[in-house]
């Protein structure tokens, strides 16, 4: 009868025994269990994503030869265009150097470009993320902007030895500097529990009074060097209503973002060329 | 025998399942739907297996879902085992030769799991609407989900045990 009750009460005293030990355990012991799991993971994920990247590369060779000509010269267009673009860009960095070296401006951040393909897609209620096909091998720094052709996607939260985690702009965790395309003033962005259905929402809060937006003007947020993160001028999303806030001060309203959120393939992270040092550079 | 093998089988599917889960997620993100199946995994080792068993493939378990989830590390694997322990008191009351009990469990831990999470990572936006209209058609989403994965996933264990040559019995069972 005595065995039968300690038989009963094992799983209780085991379960205790097992949060006991968990709450006194070091963080340092439980960053290294996360990381040594999530390691054992990530080979499955980025194989996944080169099968993924074979099956695509199947679908494409079996397009006739008369698609893949006319598919070249689509890409021969685009590539002049964008020559001729890359030519303009340059004599345009050059006047703006000039310029910028007449008026004794600070320098600004410089970037360089990863791009990385996007593995897995974790976007629900409680967590709004993805994981890229990029980690340390590739130099990928925590905090580091992403962006995609529609503008800002997110930040990097996590950085493994071959995968990393980006927040989305549409996780309610996720909180930046912004202003208004034409208006230097900074407003602050932050993302909403989605709804789900549509397309994704966050809000913006601390607009100054005298921002008027409406659904036929609608007003572009973009991204400001304020935080060091993005560079300026990156899309955030179009806000076409805004009102007063909870103090009355300034006003807020939704921002409606780009719904490609939702299905990346691809995106580029911007790694500082040259990092804040938080030592020497903050005053 | 310090782990049973069927513990090391169990955990394997549990692995396979978490992945295929999550490919179905990755899939579905467009419909916005999100499938949230961490109940079934809870079942086979709870009611087959020893407690020493049980309770490293339960931990082992835990910790793989919360390396692969986003959530606080250390969430699932607490949660399974508050979950283990209940379970694991009454498992006498369960029949494990069939599905029908354990796809009641495994629904009521997947509620759990739901629940769960809910209230670690939602606390901040429990007034907003929107939040809990999402939780609620994952549910849904899940739980139908489940329906059929739970039985296909159970019957999988049950052909693991049989192609490794394990015995296909719970074991431990207590004394009526």
């Amino acid at each position: 009868m005595a065995k039968l009750r300690l038989d009963r009460i094992k799983p209780l005293v085991a379960l205790g025994v097992f949060l006991f030990a968990w709450w006194i355990i070091p963080a340092v012991v439980k960053s290294f269990l996360k990381a040594s799991f999530s390691e054992f993971q990530a080979p499955a994920w980025v194989g996944t994503s080169y099968l993924d990247d074979l099956e695509n590369f199947w679908a494409l060779r079996s397009h006739s030869k008369v698609e893949l000509i006319e598919a070249g010269r689509e890409v021969a267009r685009s590539k002049s265009l964008y020559q001729f673009n890359s030519q303009r860009k340059e004599t345009l960095e050059n006047e703006i150097q000039r310029l910028e070296a007449i008026l004794n401006l600070p320098s600004r951040r410089e970037f360089r470009y990863e791009v990385a393909r996007v593995v897995r897609r974790d976007l629900n209620a409680w967590w709004q993320q993805i994981v890229i096909r990029k980690g340390k091998d590739f130099d990928i720094p925590f905090g580091a902007a992403v962006v995609f052709s529609g503008g800002v996607v997110g930040r990097v939260v996590e950085v493994g030895a071959f995968t990393s985690r980006v927040e989305l702009i549409t996780s309610p965790n996720f909180r930046m500097a912004a202003n208004f395309e034409g208006d230097e003033r900074p407003v602050v962005y932050q993302g909403l529990p989605q709804i789900g259905f549509g397309d994704p929402l966050g809000t913006v809060g601390d607009a100054p009074q005298d921002v008027v937006a409406s659904t036929q003007m609608p007003l572009k947020l973009v991204s400001t060097r304020l935080g060091g993160t993005f560079p300026p001028g990156l899309m955030v999303g179009r806000v076409s209503w805004l009102e007063p806030g909870n103090t009355g001060i300034f006003q807020a309203g939704e921002v409606e973002l780009d719904a490609r959120l939702l299905s990346l393939h691809e995106v580029a992270v911007l790694i500082p060329l040259d990092p804040i040092d938080p030592e020497n550079d903050v005053p | 025998m310090f782990l049973d093998p069927r513990a090391i089988l169990l955990f394997g599917a549990n692995a396979l399942l978490l992945y295929l889960t999550m490919l179905v997620n990755s899939a579905l993100v467009g419909w916005s739907i999100y499938l949230l199946m961490l109940g079934p995994m809870l079942v086979f080792p709870v009611l087959y297996l020893r407690h020493q068993s049980y309770f490293i493939c339960t931990v082992f378990s835990g910790l793989w879902v919360d390396a692969a989830l986003p959530s606080s590390f250390g969430l699932f694997t607490a949660g399974f085992l508050f979950a283990g322990a209940f379970i694991f008191q009454m498992r006498i009351r369960f029949r494990a030769e069939s599905n029908y009990h354990l796809i009641f469990l495994a629904h009521g831990v997947n509620f759990f799991c739901i629940l769960l999470v809910t209230i670690a990572m939602g606390f901040a936006y429990i007034t907003s609407l929107g939040f809990w209209l999402q939780v609620f058609v994952t549910s849904l989403a899940s739980h139908l989900a489940l329906l059929i994965v739970a039985p296909w996933f159970f019957n999988f264990e049950r052909m693991l045990f049989a192609l490794c040559r394990l015995e296909p019995e719970p074991e431990d069972l207590p004394i009526l």
